[in-house]
């Protein structure tokens, strides 16, 4: 099948280093510390953040560092078919703990010693990359919850089709059964948090892939600071200041 | 909104009501058991039916047969946090042998939690902190009204075990078959019913711990429904009263 | 879980028996209702409802199916709540299917009607496409994003909004019946029918607190109940499902007291819910064309 047309427009009429559109909004669970929903194109999740709380098991608590819980769930009308067992399979939990050892890994745990963050992100509409997605929406409900972090983690994914390295893929181009690489970096530190990629590539044609998902995730950290500098904006003028 | 008005849709609007066995329809139609419309089925009830347990009753009401034991109170499991009032735990499953095509006994899911919410209010959990009361009801064989059997049978069960309570819970259903009110119907009555209401009630306090309405009803039919159940709930509460003093005398000889 | 001290225990409850409640309320008003219809592109109809802090999303599927052998010219619907852990940190794992399954199964009750479907809010027959052979499987689906109380009002009402903007595509049956029996079904991808959602009953959860009753309490009130009743009415002021909720046990002539309130309420709350889905529609419409 033909991904990239001879124009070089993808099917969704993208370019090969276009990125689908991002929206973002802050505040969507009343309830909760902090939370965000995240939009890359049709994918579009929730997070909601709760903590820094009591450890609510106690034999999982640490005396040195906080300790920092995830699930990852999916609506059943997250998806063209629906699905009928949303909780607990093994891909979900998998997507889980690479959230949570990503978010880990920007958050200053040792700041909060026995007390636990907990991440819950939702899926409403899965179409390609709902891992990226949910390290993005996930990054910004911990910034809207308050909890010190090192640097804003973003993620972004890139794949490898028709030989030419595709940024932001969707679900018809992911599940061609093509390379996908998956990037999580702490943008300002330039630092690689998460990287995970299927099927082979040639180390040079990898190389090239994955500094496209680096120039994507950077391009997400760009969006998400200014939504985090309109938030601010929003609540000095709302104080008063 | 758009311009059009919109379709309905129905492509088949006249094929309503068709299939439905002609006995109930008509006016003057008998029950398949021959009782009268605002007739109960004859109840059999016995406490202590299983040893093991601190307190059990079985239940037979036409063909629906039912047997419950009760154990506790006993000491919460250690993960469930402190509790100054007890915990009431309830479960109610289904012999594969119950119905008539093998292992069909389905929604007892929502049994289980309709048969806590229907005692919770009767037991009084004050007088047992920190512990737990498992009620585990099976249905052997079910015969319609499954649940208000069930909720009748318990309350005997936790009667038996000496559990404190405010009154006995009786429970009683009305099918709702075109014009006529049917109480306690059978499986084939409530395959064809428009509508069933359920009350489990403290018949001497007068009081409804759990009522469930499905089907559409006018006010004056919920009116009567209800009258009609709150009678056979008193009833029933006596004779579930004379089974507790008839097994209190025989264990003092 | 809501934490509260006994001074903001007797707060709430004070404001109530003065029909002043905590956020402005009289007893009987309810908050706000937003409704958004078309969230969920995937679905044939979907809508997120949102009251106060409570914020519910239903969607519906339909898919072809095989009609139950029992009542062969009827459609089958099914409805499944999940309850989203970004609700409440409760929820995580399986910590919220026990109010899942409480909510689905007094949806059901509500909207469904009887076993063979007699009485249900949803037209069964008209999901039946050719008899004892093929009709409509309607997957409603529900998720709870946030809770803040009366989640089944707002479920109630997402489900109503999602039904109605649902549209099932137009059907063509082929004359000839292929070797199987099974009839050749022709599904158009153009043309939809809008499904009928007049007689979609609404749900009116009245909650005891003290000796009053009041409407869409938030889950501070909640946590002050002793009973509540969930009455589905529809616009004839029938009522198609009710169920009690809370342990305490209530006097029957109470409880007919409860329902006609419900009832007096119900047709406000019609009228409210029937705007705002009107509304949303005509603002999808317009984004969409615009």
């Amino acid at each position: 099948m033909e991904y990239v047309s001879p124009e070089g427009l993808r099917l969704d009429g993208r370019r090969p280093m276009e990125m689908r559109q991002l929206r973002a909004e802050i505040g969507a669970v009343a309830k909760a510390d902090g939370s965000a929903v995240f939009e890359m194109g049709n994918t579009k999740v929730i997070a909601a953040v709760y903590g820094p709380r009591e450890v609510q098991n106690r034999s999982q608590q640490m005396n040195d560092q906080a300790l920092v819980r995830c699930e990852y769930s999916m609506a059943n009308f997250s998806t063209g078919d629906r699905r009928r067992k949303p909780k607990g399979d093994r891909r979900s939990t998998e997507i889980s703990l690479v959230i949570r050892q990503s978010m880990e890994a920007c958050i200053l745990t040792h700041l909060m010693p026995r007390s636990q963050i907990d991440i819950f992100v939702q899926v409403l509409q899965a179409d390609g990359g709902t891992r990226s997605a949910c390290i993005n929406a996930a990054t910004l409900a911990l910034a809207d919850a308050g909890i010190p972090m090192r640097d804003l983690v973003t993620s972004c994914s890139a794949g490898y089709l028709n030989t030419t390295p595709l940024l932001d893929l969707n679900y018809v181009e992911d599940s061609a059964g093509g390379p996908d690489v998956t990037v999580g970096i702490l943008s300002k530190l330039d630092n690689v948090t998460l990287l995970q990629m299927d099927a082979k590539l040639p180390m040079d044609t990898f190389e090239n892939v994955m500094q496209l998902a680096i120039e994507g995730c950077k391009a997400v950290a760009n969006y998400i600071r200014e939504v985090l500098q309109e938030n601010t904006k929003q609540l000095e003028y709302r104080r008063g200041v | 909104m758009s311009g059009t008005a919109p379709a309905t849709y129905s492509p088949s609007p006249t094929m309503q009501n068709k299939k439905r066995a002609p006995i109930f329809t008509d006016v003057d139609w008998v029950r398949p058991d021959g009782r009268g419309f605002r007739q109960c089925r004859g109840a059999f009830l016995r406490t202590g039916a299983a040893n093991a347990a601190s307190g059990s009753a079985y239940a037979e009401f036409g063909n629906t047969k039912v047997i419950v034991s009760v154990f506790g109170p006993r000491e919460s499991k250690k993960a469930m946090m402190y509790s100054d009032i007890g915990r009431l735990n309830c479960n109610v499953s289904y012999t594969t042998f119950s119905t008539p095509i093998r292992g069909q006994g389905s929604d007892n899911k929502e049994f289980s939690s309709m048969l806590h919410k229907a005692l919770e209010g009767a037991i009084i959990l004050d007088s047992f902190p920190k512990t737990t009361v498992d009620v585990f009801a099976l249905v052997l064989e079910s015969g319609g009204s499954d649940l208000p059997v069930v909720v009748s049978c318990a309350s005997l069960a936790l009667a038996d075990a000496g559990i404190m309570m405010y009154d006995v819970v009786a429970s009683v259903s009305v099918s709702c078959l075109g014009k006529n009110l049917v109480i306690d119907p059978i499986t084939e009555e409530e395959s064809y019913q428009d509508g069933s209401m359920m009350i489990t009630c403290m018949p001497s306090r007068n009081e409804v711990t759990q009522l469930t309405v499905t089907g559409e009803w006018s006010t004056p039919k919920i009116h009567e429904a209800m009258e009609l159940c709150l009678d056979a709930c008193s009833k029933l509460g006596d004779i579930m009263r004379s089974c507790l003093k008839e097994a209190a005398s025989a264990s003092q000889e | 879980m809501v934490g509260l001290s006994v001074g903001e225990k007797h707060f709430i409850q004070g404001g109530i028996a003065q029909d002043l409640r905590s956020d402005g309320r009289k007893r009987l008003t309810y908050r706000h209702i937003q409704v958004e219809t078309g969230v969920i592109p995937q679905a044939d109809g979907s809508a997120r409802v949102k009251m106060g802090a409570t914020d519910v999303i239903g969607s519906v599927k339909a898919e072809l199916g095989k009609p139950n052998p029992l009542q062969p010219d009827k459609g089958k619907v099914s409805l499944y709540v999940d309850c989203s852990p970004t609700a409440a940190p409760m929820f995580e794992g399986r910590g919220g299917e026990e109010l899942s399954t409480e909510l689905s199964a007094t949806l059901q009750r509500c909207l469904l009607g009887g076993k063979n479907g007699a009485g249900a809010g949803i037209d069964l027959s008209s999901l039946s496409i050719v008899e004892g052979k093929v009709c409509w499987d309607l997957y409603i689906d529900c998720l709870v994003v946030s809770s803040d109380g009366n989640l089944l009002d707002a479920l109630g009402a997402a489900i109503k909004a999602a039904l109605s903007n649902t549209g099932i595509p137009k059907v063509q049956v082929a004359a000839a019946v292929s070797s199987d029996g099974q009839p050749e079904v022709d599904v158009s991808d153009e043309e939809f029918l809008q499904f009928d959602t007049s007689g979609v009953p609404v749900i009116v959860t009245l909650t005891k607190v003290g000796r009053h009753y009041i409407v869409d309490a938030t889950s501070e009130e909640e946590s002050q109940m002793s009973s509540a009743v969930s009455v589905s009415i529809n616009r004839e002021g029938r009522i198609c499902g009710l169920t009690k909720r809370g342990g305490a046990g209530l006097d029957p002539s109470i409880v007919l007291d409860m329902i006609s309130v419900a009832k007096h309420v119900s047709e406000q709350l019609i009228n409210k819910l029937d705007s705002e889905i009107a509304a949303a529609e005509a603002c999808e419409e317009e984004s969409g064309h615009g």
